[in-house]
């Protein structure tokens, strides 16, 4: 009860700040947290948050699927296959140092202004770390659970399939969730910079127009469809992995 | 209950050597263990018992000499004569006693509703039965856990039992009450069980011979007989002279090794 | 859960190895003129001298570096104050772990409109972005530190009549130092990206606005200049934490 007091406490607190914020004349951009709320709830009823969603999340969707689909075996298979992951990582290393945004305007150069853009920019901020999770689960598998299974007369393929794939899913879960984070990230860069689409197209749009209000609750609703397709994935990782202590 | 039951088979350990680059870890280890037999293999730290043990297994390759289980000859792991026990339990933590129990009849096909019925089997054999099937490795004591262990080692019916310090990362209390659920199961079904063991006590008080090794490189030092009587978990054997007498000889040949 | 996947890069023999042959590639696909999205490895290197020459490079990568260091550094003091109470206090902890998870997996990018909102289109907002992007991860990194603290250690010192402070500075902050110095080198990673995301955000400063116009100008050599220096300078942004942490972890 103590904690529920203290996390209300904190969200309340966080509330005040922010309408102090919009008060301040330092700041008169800030809307108030009531404005923002009215302009989200005009946003909805209008369709225009939900039109640029669906855009948006069509982006994400490929790039993210196409990064767990190629990601995964990729780090599978470097997990594996040692002399190969060792070269490999090389180059997924310097890809996840590099600031990715950086390869944004090379991409656009390449494939011009579309939703398979942003899904390439989806794709490479996001692939990296769910291939370098999956190739940390696979080199992570406990050597006593290998040899115990060479005791009973594992074939390679029982020992992967048995013994490394299980042992590898939690970290494989955990990439995917942080790669999701990732896709977020990399889509709403993406749209910011490109603007002719979704829910990037909209704060920029918004904020060209001096409606403060509408850039606030399209970013609010952005973090909150994060927030949510983030919990998605959690749950799903906590059924997947109920075996955890 | 009536069971077809493997017939213990014993072990012959001719001039095996083993090394591990320029380390001599093994050499010329010539041991008989008779069908049905006890025997622990112990020695300081470093003189080669658990390479021995993984040299039986077939997880280690030997250098010289050969390893015959039986009438075959030990040339990889995965035989069918004999399956291990480890001491960190090595149990697949996202499977269920149950599965886990299973794990060695699965690898080799055995169908789900005969292999589910054999891991209960076993299960009950050492003490788990009913509810703890369903449990997952996190939610067991280590006590537990290794008795899911002793069950999958148990469950594809092997001729042979290899034990590595079982029993060594379990609290004491829990150990004893293993060790005697351990001889009361060999009892009912002899099998042929080499254990490898830091414990003088326990060494005596399970084995029918325990073979004592040297420190690196590891000879067979000394081979202790244990003719104390039988059933030992029914009697205070531990409580007897005899017994304390076995465990100071066998603490006085290891002194002298230091 | 953030640390996995984020691992220092391995660079050794097969380091150099793997680069190498990366550059010989590129300078063939180059050489072959595929796309002209893909210069050679020298084309890109000429233009990168002719960039650093002209004075360009230097320019930009000043003002990157500066908002670079303000952002991060401000991220530094206050991540380590706010992980360290966080770690120590279960009041504290209790809230605000819920803002810092949120924040740790949120797309931050979408706050930087918020951030021209409250700055104005300005290097300050290079620098809010940087902190942003910095700062929840070396709280989340200080605060395991914290929490991960030997009972057994604390007790002791407490059996000795140490004081909060001395607890402090005798028992959490050394032993919670490897994983601050983790969170530091991750957020230093995170703080170029930040860097590089506020500066094309804004278009005006910095290497990121070089990106801008160089995409837009379809100078393509330079762009990729552009990128490998944004490159470099993560790399020095991190081993030079790494050096640190060398420095001051050495009972690891």
């Amino acid at each position: 009860m103590k904690i529920l007091a203290l996390r209300g406490t904190s969200l309340v607190a966080f509330l005040a700040l922010w309408q102090w914020a919009a008060w301040v004349p330092v700041s008169f951009n800030f809307p108030t947290p009531w404005a923002t709320l009215l302009a989200l709830v005009e946003l909805l009823r209008s369709g225009a948050l939900l039109a640029a969603t669906a855009t948006s999340l069509q982006s994400l969707a490929l790039g993210f699927v196409a990064a767990v689909v190629i990601g995964v075996p990729l780090g599978l298979v470097m997990g594996v296959a040692r002399g190969f992951g060792r070269v490999a990582r090389v180059y997924i290393d310097l890809l996840i140092a590099l600031p990715t945004a950086a390869l944004i305007p090379l991409v656009i150069l390449s494939f011009g202004i579309s939703i398979a853009s942003s899904a390439v920019i989806v794709f490479v901020f996001s692939a990296p770390f769910i291939t370098m999770n999956a190739y940390g689960g696979v080199r992570d598998t406990r050597p006593r659970l290998v040899e115990m299974a060479r005791t009973f007369g594992a074939s390679w393929l029982q020992l992967f399939g048995r013994v490394v794939l299980p042992s590898a899913l939690p970290m494989i879960l955990a990439g995917m969730r942080l790669g999701l984070s990732r896709a977020f990230l990399g889509l709403i860069v993406a749209e910011l910079l490109l603007s002719p689409f979704g829910l990037g197209k909209l704060i920029m749009t918004s904020r060209s127009m001096f409606e403060h209000d509408k850039m606030f609750a399209t970013v609010v609703w952005t973090l909150i469809l994060s927030g949510a397709a983030l919990a998605v994935l959690a749950r799903v990782e906590g059924r997947m992995l109920r075996w955890r202590a | 209950m009536a069971r077809l039951m493997a017939a213990p088979v014993g072990i012959a350990m001719q001039a095996v050597s083993k090394n591990f680059g320029a380390v001599q870890a093994l050499v010329g280890i010539d041991i008989e263990v008779k069908a049905g037999e006890f025997l622990s293999l112990i020695g300081p730290s470093g003189c080669g018992k658990t390479t021995l043990l993984k040299c039986i297994a077939g997880l280690l390759p030997v250098d010289a000499g050969r390893i015959v289980i039986g009438s075959r000859s030990v040339s990889g792991p995965g035989g069918r004569e004999a399956s291990l026990v480890f001491q960190d339990f090595a149990l697949l933590p996202w499977a269920t006693a149950r599965e886990n129990a299973e794990f060695g009849l699965r690898l080799r096909g055995v169908p789900a509703a005969e292999r589910a019925e054999a891991a209960r089997r076993a299960l009950a054999k050492v003490g788990l039965a009913g509810s703890f099937e369903q449990a997952y490795p996190a939610q067991l004591s280590g006590g537990m856990q290794q008795r899911v262990g002793l069950a999958r080692a148990l469950a594809v019916n092997p001729q042979v039992l290899l034990m590595d310090e079982p029993f060594a990362s379990i609290d004491e209390q829990t150990r004893r009450i293993l060790q005697d659920d351990l001889l009361r199961m060999w009892s009912e079904e002899r099998k042929t069980v080499v254990l490898v063991t830091h414990s003088m006590e326990e060494a005596i008080y399970l084995s029918d011979r325990v073979v004592v090794l040297s420190p690196r490189p590891g000879k067979v030092h000394r081979v202790l007989d244990v003719p104390l009587p039988r059933p030992r978990e029914a009697r205070d054997v531990r409580a007897s002279g005899e017994f304390a007498r076995l465990v100071d000889e066998l603490w006085q040949i290891l002194k002298r090794m230091q | 859960m953030i640390a996995a996947g984020m691992q220092e890069p391995a660079f050794g023999r097969s380091g150099f190895l793997a680069i190498a042959v990366l550059l010989v590639v590129w300078e063939i696909l180059g050489r072959l003129q595929l796309s002209i999205f893909v210069p050679a490895a020298t084309t890109v290197a000429e233009a990168w001298w002719r960039l650093a020459a002209a004075g360009t490079l230097t320019s930009a990568g000043a003002s990157s570096l500066v908002s670079l260091a303000k952002g991060f550094a401000l991220a530094a003091v206050l991540g380590i104050a706010l992980g360290l109470a966080m770690g120590r206090f279960r009041t504290v902890r209790y809230l605000l772990d819920g803002w810092i998870n949120a924040f740790m997996s949120a797309p931050l990018s979408a706050l930087v409109p918020v951030l021209i909102a409250l700055f104005g289109i300005r290097d300050t907002v290079v620098a809010a972005t940087v902190f942003l992007f910095s700062l929840f991860v070396i709280i989340v990194n200080t605060m395991t530190g914290v929490r991960g603290t030997e009972r057994s250690l604390v007790d002791m010192a407490r059996s000795f009549g140490a004081s909060e402070a001395a607890l402090f500075a005798r028992i959490y902050l050394p032993s919670a130092l490897p994983a601050v110095m983790l969170g530091l080198r991750l957020g230093a990673v995170q703080a170029v990206k930040g860097m590089v995301v506020g500066e094309m955000l804004i278009s005006l400063v910095g290497m990121g606005e070089r990106l801008i116009y160089y995409g837009n100008t379809f100078l393509i050599p330079e762009l990729y200049a552009v990128i490998v220096s944004v490159l470099l300078v993560a790399i020095v942004a991190s081993t030079l934490v790494q050096m640190c942490e060398r420095a001051l972890v050495r009972w690891k």
